[in-house]
């Protein structure tokens, strides 16, 4: 197992501190994530996701309890907070709304040139996130931003984050409001963000499918608190977390409690429709 | 530092706190007939004493609506660079026309006299006034309810051919999403602010650079509010909203008592600081 690259412990967080609707959104919350590591994190709206997120590039101060990243002490007042968020690469809900240039390449350089970088390296670096999410530079860096289909600008401003290199990636809802096909393109390009440049992606989700396809372990978030933590074999293969939760399930896990319902012994922690499948062969070859 | 981003936080008005105080459950027509002759006789009155007096009233008032005089004096503090520009203006520039008083000093064009240290004074201290005067109103009265008491008010206009109903309803629409925007600003602050933007880190009299610095934001907030606008008046059609179409009311108000003592009391105090000498 490797080292830790996002280490959070005990944290908390109140809303409005100190007035009348003061809300307390994070409870002593701690998860880990190892370096090349895909997370999920799901819970119902309000559950406190979206304020933990916030914490790992330091949007947010820890009120109480510890955020380290990649060896940078978040609550440490003195942090190079431009450094944090180099190391992590936020992307917000509907990112595309955050698009402001005029072309798609000056937006995605934004970054870079924020950083101080030569036009040589922002170039390339442009270029490498822009392939990186599936778009040429060539065909696409002059065109107008506005014009662009959704699914487009939601790629553009993750190229955006991608070209200032960070070393961990996380998305909130990265697919919300996508259409099928743009989803799927997605959350594949995700997946090699993940496998093949080794990136570290933590990610919040309301869909299983996507859950089940991508991350290798989940946490599980109720009123501020991590609920509980396990492979999405674990999760979803134990029903009393999922009632007790009112967590969804991907399809195939569907089917499998239900034919486990009718009397059949499947094992429904396969989560994945190739296992499911898989399972549902053994039944009928029985 | 946890709260840099936390700017919905700062805004007072257009938001609402209920605490279900006598003020709270006031008829919005009369509170706001109040909330008037109170401005006017802040407007109007000019004298320490009758300007000291309304400040202790209007704090009582935090008092008597239960809501935390805090409230107040956030929103007092991004004011305080207009009061002061204010206050520096009519201290050199106004000697001249406030004239009369006792004399301090006179250099060329400059002139502070007793009168014009007292406009000053007074003006600050209207200021406040006001402010704290609005925020009760706001965090008593539901942007609802605030809207419904200014139709009803502005109801006899109505036979000059005043849209006020239009009127009402752009009131209605712009106090509603001022806490929404804020929200909305707070959201690109932060998303830019992860792609390695920085707000108000260089230096204040480098204007252009620190004007450039907030285009990432302006732009998609207006994109956004655009947008917002687009879908409200989908919503909007969607009902069958008819502009300049008859309207019957969901809310019918009823004074009671305490909605004219309410407004007796206002008179009472406009006509002591205003009677008010020194």
């Amino acid at each position: 197992m490797n080292r830790s690259i996002v280490e959070v412990s005990d944290l908390s967080h109140t809303y409005m501190q100190g007035t009348p609707l003061a809300h307390r959104a994070l409870n002593r919350v701690s998860m880990q994530a190892a370096k090349g590591e895909c997370i999920a994190i799901i819970g119902h709206t309000g559950s406190g996701k979206s304020t933990l997120i916030q914490h790992l590039n330091g949007l947010f101060r820890p009120q109480a309890g510890k955020v380290i990243v990649n060896g940078l002490d978040v609550s440490d007042p003195k942090v190079d907070i431009k450094l944090l968020r180099r190391q992590v690469g936020l992307v917000f809900q509907n990112p595309e709304d955050q698009l402001f240039e005029k072309l798609v390449g000056d937006d995605i350089a934004y970054g870079p040139f924020k950083m101080g970088l030569p036009l040589a390296e922002v170039k390339e670096r442009v270029e490498w996130a822009m392939e990186l999410v599936g778009l040429s530079f060539e065909e696409m860096k002059d065109r107008p931003t506005f014009a662009l289909s959704g699914g487009q600008k939601r790629k553009i401003a993750l190229a955006g984050m991608l070209a200032l290199r960070p070393k961990v990636l996380v998305l909130d809802e990265p697919t919300a409001g996508l259409d099928p096909r743009s989803r799927q393109e997605l959350l594949q390009r995700i997946r090699r963000l993940n496998q093949e440049e080794r990136l570290t992606v933590i990610f919040v989700s309301h869909n299983m499918e996507e859950v089940a396809q991508l991350a290798e372990r989940v946490y599980v978030m109720a009123l501020g608190q991590i609920a509980c933590e396990g492979t999405p074999r674990q999760i979803f293969g134990n029903q009393e977390i999922l009632r007790e939760h009112h967590i969804g399930t991907p399809e195939a896990v569907d089917i499998l409690y239900k034919l486990r319902e009718q009397g059949y012994g499947v094992d429904p922690g396969a989560f994945l429709p190739e296992e499911a499948a898989a399972e549902i062969l053994k039944l009928i070859n029985r | 530092m946890s709260a840099e981003f936390e700017l919905s936080r700062n805004i007072t008005i257009g938001q609402y706190l209920p605490t279900e105080s006598v003020v709270h459950r006031l008829d919005p027509r009369f509170k706001l007939a109040a909330f008037v002759i109170l401005i006017l006789a802040i407007a109007i009155c000019n004298t320490y004493v009758g300007n000291l007096f309304a400040l202790v009233i209007c704090i009582s008032m935090f008092a008597v609506a239960k809501i935390p005089l805090h409230y107040g004096i956030s929103g007092i503090k991004p004011a305080i660079p207009f009061i002061i520009i204010l206050a520096t203006l009519q201290l050199l520039f106004y000697g001249e026309i406030a004239n009369g008083g006792t004399v301090y000093v006179q250099y060329g064009f400059i002139t502070i006299s007793s009168e014009s240290i007292r406009l000053v004074l007074v003006s600050a201290m209207r200021f406040v006034e006001v402010i704290f005067l609005s925020s009760v109103l706001t965090l008593s009265t539901s942007t609802t309810e605030l809207t419904h008491g200014m139709e009803r008010l502005l109801g006899p206009l109505h036979k000059v051919k005043f849209p006020v109903h239009a009127f009402a309803l752009i009131i209605t629409i712009a106090i509603r999403f001022v806490p929404t925007f804020a929200m909305e600003m707070e959201k690109m602050m932060k998303a830019q602010a992860s792609r390695g933007a920085d707000f108000g880190t260089g230096e204040w009299w480098r204007i252009i650079r620190r004007t450039k610095d907030m285009l990432p934001i302006i732009i998609p907030l207006f994109n956004v509010a655009l947008a917002r606008a687009e879908d409200l008046i989908l919503a909007m059609e969607a009902r069958c909203y008819t502009p300049g179409a008859s309207r019957t009311q969901y809310t019918h108000y009823k004074a009671q008592g305490k909605d004219y003592v309410a407004l007796l009391t206002s008179i009472v105090i406009s006509v002591i600081m205003l009677v008010i000498p020194w």
